[in-house]
């Protein structure tokens, strides 16, 4: 492939929009008739009170439907379904769709400018990034909140705050908020807007469904939250029937938001995994691509392919709460073991989706802080798509207590030991790029190093766990429950905050600031693990998840997890409180290469232009050849530079 | 599914730019249409799954009533509307790849308005079932499969329609009336569309078959 690199002769403007065919816009008219984030919040609300007014008219007088409780299921499915849709059509989600269906071409029109832009439906890459970054903080406050929730419960074994029911439904809608935020909490804000940076593109190859899998996962966020209003639902977030069945009308918030973020999920696997192959800048052969993109796209595969597995599943069980089949009820042909197949054949993979980007982010920034290229590239990147691929093939360890053929506990004890192969793959090229390097402690680096200490214990306990003698000995207790908290909040939630304070200079502009980043690490590397470790402890002694009452010679290890869980929340307020200092009240101007990093995303300008580079960049070389003086650049530019200028060389001012 | 194909976006692209996106483009289209039958094979295989999951289970010697089945004319109908709609796609692909647009257009309305008949009587069906939806691990797959297979008609139908729709607007761009295959960048774009939806359905009529033999025959 050649492009030429010289500059064409038409005058570049560079973030002017393109011209096109006019049509109806909707997005741009001011106040009241346009359509952005207030316009979808009313439509969302008329939508809800429609979808129940219908409800209860076609089904309010079926008995069998409105059940024991009176509650009529037709009609709570159609206000959260009409909700949606009212969500979509005010935010303009709907409107080329429907257009198309006339022949009608897409109307261009001048990007929103300013703030508003990020209340809009936007096929920018880097505004629908940044929409996710605040949508995943908002959805991971609220997990946070009901976290300190459940631990302010467990500061005592009988004096209680809330009833049972209560206490299992915040345990509920903590575990699903925070589950469905970690789907996404790298892939939407840091894979949308840095991947098309990475690969040298100028766009998504389809921005309109990138934008779609925000909204709609922001309205899964609004459905499975609203399940609270609705009595919540008793079951954990794995929903396990019968439980699910005999659950009331949060339940159905709970399938339906399923399905909807499940939506959103593949929509945004889709987008990133046709953009990774196809739009990839010349020159960027697959041995080429940086590690997180590697990472992306086993994630995006993933995504893709699982998620449709989690929408069927809700979709059964709303149509067993709604139109009474019995897909999940044993006693009139269906199964509740359905369920739990059909759940952890995406459950596991989605334990993969979580653990996969952290791994790409910390790939990515060791080798800038340590200077070193990142050790057996190839390795990790096969370990990645290793990972993707046997994630298909263990979801039955989940069964190993509740269901699964004695048989078959073997087999599937086997398949899970084997994916720590490819698993180990990953750490291990971690380990060899720290290996006799010379680091440089900066905040996305030492949060970097935090996800191997904190992933090395997630990590190895899981490989007890896979193991059916340990499994079946600590079953549903703290013991896991720990393990899973290891693996996701300490790989990564760890390796979202590296890299937050790595890539927030780019995305904003503004650094964050150092001073209160390490007292935000600090404190939460420390009372993440003064948390957590405890409650390996207590597991193995016996106390069982999702119950509010224990032991009470266990109290005491249950109020230091308890105090230690409120000082790692107050560790997020200080993340927060340095978001808002960092970019509102104190905004320090962020170098264009703040880190001396040689990837591509550092060589656009800042800001980053609306179509990214100036000129599509030529790949040259391998991504981190840090350590060796005088190596050619990653990419050529063409002379013509990106914008800020063009690809730094090896020899940077950082190069010891 | 796409947006007509314009030139790079960029406004200072080069040519060799424009044709990179181009292909980049292309590209694009058929890794889409290939990933969308993937996206379907899973939601797909998830409901064959709870079918033999079911069946094989037996729970409570209610897989199927004795006698129990869906209304077979429903089911034939639905069933040739769809292999006639995947077929006229596909024929219509096939007449547009050699610059016959009119050929593409007629078999394409021809295909819409059969998947508008299968929506019809998929949907109705729900309507005329001899059974309730609740009484048997059969009777629960069958609606789960109807809501799902009302989801894919209303999808291939609509990327069917808005091919056609396109196709009207673009008469110009494709070549007019003439058998002749335009080069232009936006029929290019176009007909890798079509290309993936016949592709897409394809797929669809294979689906319909083999759900067809799991739901309809005993």
């Amino acid at each position: 492939m050649t492009i030429s690199a010289e500059r064409p002769t038409e005058t570049a403007a560079g973030t002017t929009a393109p011209t096109g065919p006019r049509g109806v816009s909707w997005t741009n008219r001011p106040g009241w008739m346009s359509q952005h984030l207030g316009t979808a919040l009313v439509l969302a609300f008329l939508g809800y009170l429609l979808g129940h007014w219908w409800g209860n008219h076609i089904a309010g007088n079926y008995a069998y439907i409105n059940g024991a409780s009176g509650q009529n299921s037709v009609a709570d499915f159609l206000a959260l379904l009409l909700m949606v849709v009212g969500w979509l059509v005010g935010i303009g989600a709907l409107n080329y769709p429907i257009a198309k269906l006339f022949g009608r071409e897409a109307v261009e029109e001048e990007p929103a400018k300013g703030l508003s832009r990020y209340f809009r439906y936007t096929l920018d890459h880097k505004v629908v990034g940044m929409q996710y970054v605040v949508g995943v903080l908002l959805f991971m406050f609220t997990g946070g909140l009901l976290a300190m929730a459940i631990r302010t419960e467990l500061l005592n074994p009988t004096v209680h705050i809330f009833n049972p029911g209560t206490y299992i439904e915040i345990v509920s809608e903590h575990g699903t908020i925070m589950m469905m935020m970690a789907t996404s909490i790298i892939v939407g804000p840091l894979g949308n807007y840095l991947v098309p940076l990475m690969i040298g593109s100028r766009r998504m190859a389809f921005p309109r469904i990138e934008a779609f899998s925000f909204w709609i996962f922001s309205a899964g966020y609004m459905v499975i939250f609203s399940a609270l209003f609705f009595g919540g639902f008793p079951t954990g977030w794995t929903g396990y029937a019968p439980l699910q069945n005999q659950a009331g009308p949060g339940m159905i918030s709970y399938l339906f938001g399923f399905a909807v973020i499940g939506m959103g999920m593949i929509a945004a696997g889709f987008n990133i995994a046709v953009t990774i192959v196809n739009y990839r800048a010349p020159g960027m052969t697959w041995s080429r691509v940086p590690m997180f993109v590697w990472s992306i796209l086993a994630t995006a595969s993933l995504l893709t392919l699982a998620t449709p597995v989690l929408f069927s599943a809700g979709l059964f069980g709303i149509l067993d709460h709604v139109v009474l089949t019995s897909l999940y009820v044993n006693e009139h042909g269906g199964s509740s073991y359905l369920w739990e197949n059909l759940f952890w054949f995406f459950g596991h993979p989605e334990v993969y989706i979580m653990a996969l980007p952290g791994f790409g982010i910390v790939a990515e920034i060791v080798p800038v802080f340590t200077r070193k290229p990142l050790f057996a590239y190839k390795v990790a990147a096969a370990g990645m798509m290793g990972v993707a691929l046997l994630s298909f093939f263990v979801w039955q360890h989940h069964l190993f207590q509740s269901g699964i053929n004695p048989d078959m506990r073997p087999l599937f004890m086997l398949t899970t030991e084997l994916i720590s192969i490819p698993t180990g793959f990953i750490y291990l090229v971690g380990m060899g790029s720290l290996y006799k390097s010379k680091m440089r402690l900066e905040i996305p680096m030492l949060f970097s190093l935090a996800l191997y200490f904190n992933f090395l214990i997630g990590g190895i306990t899981g490989v007890f766990l896979s193991d059916v003698p340990v499994n079946v000995t600590v079953h549903g207790s703290f013991f896991v429950l720990s393990h899973f908290h290891y693996t996701i909040m300490g790989g990564l939630l760890f390796a979202f905050m590296a890299g937050l304070y790595y890539w927030l200079p780019k995305m904003t502009g503004y650094m964050m600031n150092k001073k209160l980043g390490l007292w935000h690490f600090w404190t939460m590397f420390i009372f993440f693990n003064l948390t957590f470790f405890p409650m390996f402890i207590i597991g193995l002694l016996g106390q069982p998840r999702r119950v509010f009452e224990y032991a009470h010679n266990l109290q005491g290890l249950n109020d230091f997890s308890s105090i230690s869980a409120f000082c790692l929340g107050a560790s997020f307020l200080l993340f927060f409180w340095n978001l808002m200092y960092s970019m509102i009240i104190n905004p320090q101007k962020a170098p264009a290469n703040p880190w001396d990093s040689l990837g591509l995303e550092w060589q656009t300008a800042n800001p980053v232009p609306l179509y990214n580079f100036e000129r599509i960049p030529v790949i040259v070389t391998e991504p981190y050849r840090y350590s060796e003086p005088g190596a050619p650049a990653y990419a050529d530019f063409g002379g013509g530079g990106s914008g800020s200028g063009s690809s730094s060389s090896v020899s940077s001012s950082v190069e010891e | 599914m796409t947006d007509t194909y314009k030139d790079s976006l960029a406004p200072n692209a080069t040519p060799e730019e424009r044709e990179f996106e181009f292909r980049s483009h292309i590209g694009s289209i058929w890794t889409g249409g290939r990933l969308a039958i993937g996206v379907a094979t899973f939601m797909y295989a998830s409901l064959a799954f709870a079918y033999f999951y079911l069946r094989s289970s037996n729970n409570s010697h209610l897989w199927r009533i004795p006698g129990q089945l869906a209304p077979l004319y429903y089911g034939w109908t639905i069933l040739i509307c769809m292999l006639l709609m995947a077929g006229l796609g596909m024929y219509g692909h096939s007449r547009l790849r050699k610059g016959f647009t009119n050929d593409f257009q007629v078999a394409g309305w021809t295909g819409v308005a059969l998947g508008v008949i299968a929506l019809i009587f998929q949907v109705w069906e729900l309507v005329v079932l001899p059974f309730y939806p609740g009484s048997s691990g059969y009777a629960s797959t069958f609606v789960a499969f109807v809501v799902m297979n009302i989801m894919t008609i209303v999808f291939a139908t609509y990327w069917l329609e808005t091919a056609v729709a396109r196709s009207l607007r673009m008469r110009k761009e494709l070549g007019g009336t003439k058998p002749e295959l335009s080069s232009a960048h936006t029929a290019r774009s176009f007909r890798a569309n079509v290309s993936s939806m016949s592709y897409y359905l394809g797929y669809v009529g294979i689906i319909s078959i083999g759900f067809f033999l799991m739901f309809y025959v005993q």
